[in-house]
C-alpha cells in the first residue's frame, strides 16, 4: 500500500492495520524518518516537501515491485508526507511485512535506498535567515 | 503536450507548467532545445546533467520522439525520505 499524504499518520495504527489482516507474518520491519532540527551546520526551522505525486505512486509500485521480486514480501507499506513539515514531524514510513526476518529487513533498506534515488520528492529546508533545495545526490 | 518544472527549476522559469505545440516540439532534444532558449538559465544545469526529465511519469535519458499527449516532466535530482 502506498500513501501520498500531507496529514501525520500514526505508525503503530498504520502497521496495526496491515498485519491483522495476514496471520502469515511473522516479521516487520520499519523505518520512519523524521525532520531534524540541524543539516550543513544549520539550524532547520521548518522543510517544506514538494512532489509529482502521479510519478512518486508510479516509481514507489516499481521500487516495491522490484523489491518483491528478490525477496519474500507478504505486504510492504510505504506513507511519504508533502507540504509544510516541522522539526520532530515525520516524513516517510516504509514497513515490509514477511515471514521470516531477512526478507523484511533487507527489502526496508533497498525500498529506501531507491525512494531516495528515484521517487520524486523535493525537500526546501527553511533556516533561520534562508531557505535551500536539498538535492539526495550530494 | 504539456511540460511541467517542479522545486527550484519553476523558481527559473516562473511557470509550473506550459503547453507547447507538438508539431514544433518532435522529440526531447527539440524540448531541450526550447526550454534552453526559453530559460537561458537552465542552460548550465542541463550542460551539468542536473536537469531529469520524465514522460509519462516515466525517467528517460534517451532522446525519444513525443506526442501530442504526452505529459514532461523536468526537475532536478530528488531529495525525498
Amino acid at each position: 500500500m502506498i500513501k501520498i499524504q500531507k496529514e501525520d499518520f500514526n505508525s503503530d495504527e498504520e502497521i496495526h492495520n496491515i498485519k491483522k489482516i495476514h496471520s502469515n507474518v511473522g516479521a516487520v520491519n520499519s523505518f520512519i524518518g523524521y525532520v531534524r532540527d540541524n543539516n550543513n551546520n544549520e539550524n532547520v526551522q521548518s522543510i517544506n516537501i514538494e512532489v509529482y505525486k502521479d510519478m512518486a505512486y508510479r516509481q514507489l509500485e516499481k521500487i516495491i515491485n522490484e523489491a518483491n521480486i528478490k525477496w519474500k514480501l507478504i505486504d510492504c507499506l510505504i506513507i511519504h508526507r508533502y507540504g509544510k513539515l516541522k522539526v520532530n514531524n515525520k516524513i516517510v514510513l516504509v514497513t515490509c511485512f514477511s515471514e521470516h526476518r531477512k526478507d523484511s529487513f533487507e527489502s526496508c533498506n533497498y525500498i529506501m535506498d531507491y525512494l531516495k534515488k528515484d521517487a520524486p520528492f523535493w525537500k526546501k529546508e527553511f533556516y533561520n535567515n534562508k531557505s535551500e533545495w536539498l538535492s539526495n545526490s550530494k | 503536450m504539456k511540460i511541467i518544472y517542479f522545486a527550484w527549476i519553476k523558481d527559473i522559469t516562473n511557470f509550473p507548467e506550459e503547453l507547447l505545440d507538438p508539431n514544433e516540439i518532435k522529440n526531447l532534444d527539440s524540448l531541450k532545445k526550447y526550454i534552453v532558449s526559453k530559460y537561458p538559465d537552465l542552460k548550465k544545469h542541463l550542460d551539468q546533467e542536473i536537469l531529469r526529465f520524465a514522460v509519462n511519469q516515466e525517467y528517460i535519458i534517451e532522446n525519444i520522439d513525443l506526442k501530442k499527449n504526452d505529459e514532461i516532466a523536468v526537475f532536478p535530482p530528488v531529495s525525498g525520505g
